[in-house]
């Protein structure tokens, strides 16, 4: 096998972390940007979808609190979808390196089910580093108050719980999340502090 | 863990994109202006109110609806609606995330292959069940 399949495999194997997003990949050939903030750090993260089946990208992290910059590698990989009529559901294997140190590393699954009303998900993430490893499991649930159609705004009241091997105690916060066209935009509140996320498809 | 992550994987790796019902029948008269090919019909239910809304202004156009599983959301169509949009011989693309329908209208000059629509949902991870071709 040659290092080149070796490192795809790597890379496929490696996860990446608190996507706050239901949907990891984009369309066939699609690229997505996305910002996120909050009160330890800020990131600029690019991926593109060669197929719909998994995306590559880079993420920019700004760590405020500890005064740390740094960039990962990401990917997420498709494991299986279903379709039905009013339904998808997708599992997908996700990861990523970083230039932080050769020791830091995360990867993981995430899954989720997603009708129009309604919207699920879970992850579950090691992530290995230079001083602690640990594992982050996260549940999502969403309901969309009302059904727009294709191009009208669409609003999602969602809650989101957390926990770490680190704390060992789950954390639980409320946030909304709105997208229209190509936009999607989440806001929330944790700890007292705002956490957006700002994703753009294209 | 690890165990129950790799079950996971492994139980997940046997999901199939399921496309049923793609079975050519022959055209055939529906009005005095309209032909219907049929797919899926069965399972393809256009009214009149949102043809009409989608031909209005349309002419010596095929409009061909698709029946989509999995296009739960905006983000699901829009890269179909990208895709078919950079064909030239598409004059026109709509979505209807409500009832799991995509219209698109191609001018009389393209040869609609049905296999190639099926490819092009598949390609963006839906799955087309059922196609009918009008011509208006």
């Amino acid at each position: 096998m040659g290092i080149i399949n070796k490192t795809i495999i790597i890379l496929l194997l490696v996860v990446t972390a608190d996507s706050a997003f239901s949907r990891p990949i984009s369309w066939s050939g699609g690229s997505t940007i996305m910002y996120k903030t909050n009160s330890m750090h800020s990131s600029y993260y690019y991926h593109y979808s060669p197929s719909y089946k998994y995306s590559m990208g880079l993420e920019y992290i700004n760590n405020r609190h500890f005064n740390d910059q740094y960039i990962n590698l990401k990917t997420t990989y498709l494991l299986g979808r279903k379709n039905t009529k009013k339904s998808q559901a997708n599992l997908y294997l996700t990861g990523g390196i970083s230039t932080k140190s050769k020791n830091n590393h995360f990867y993981g699954i995430h899954g989720d089910w997603e009708t129009r009303r309604l919207f699920t998900s879970f992850s579950v993430i090691n992530k290995d580093t230079d001083v602690k490893d640990y594992t982050e499991n996260e549940l999502t649930f969403g309901v969309a108050p009302y059904l727009g159609e294709y191009n009208d705004l669409h609003t999602w009241v969602m809650v989101k719980a957390k926990k770490d091997t680190i704390n060992n105690n789950w954390e639980t916060y409320p946030f909304m999340k709105f997208f229209k066209g190509d936009s999607l935009i989440e806001v929330g509140t944790k700890n007292s502090h705002w956490d957006i996320h700002y994703m753009l498809r294209f | 863990m690890y165990k129950i992550l790799l079950s996971i994987i492994i139980l997940s790796s046997n999901t199939v994109l399921a496309m049923d019902g793609m079975h050519n029948h022959d055209s055939h008269n529906h009005n005095k202006h309209q032909d219907m090919t049929y797919v899926d019909g069965s399972k393809t239910k256009i009214t009149d109110e949102m043809f009409l809304s989608f031909s209005a202004g349309l002419s010596n156009t095929q409009i061909v609806m698709v029946d989509v599983q999995g296009m739960v959301c905006d983000f699901c169509a829009r890269g179909i609606e990208k895709t078919f949009s950079d064909d030239k011989d598409v004059k026109k693309v709509d979505v209807s995330l409500d009832k799991g329908k995509v219209m698109i209208a191609y001018s009389m000059n393209k040869k609609v292959d049905l296999d190639e629509i099926k490819n092009i949902f598949l390609s963006n991870g839906q799955t087309a069940t059922g196609i009918v071709i009008r011509k208006v």
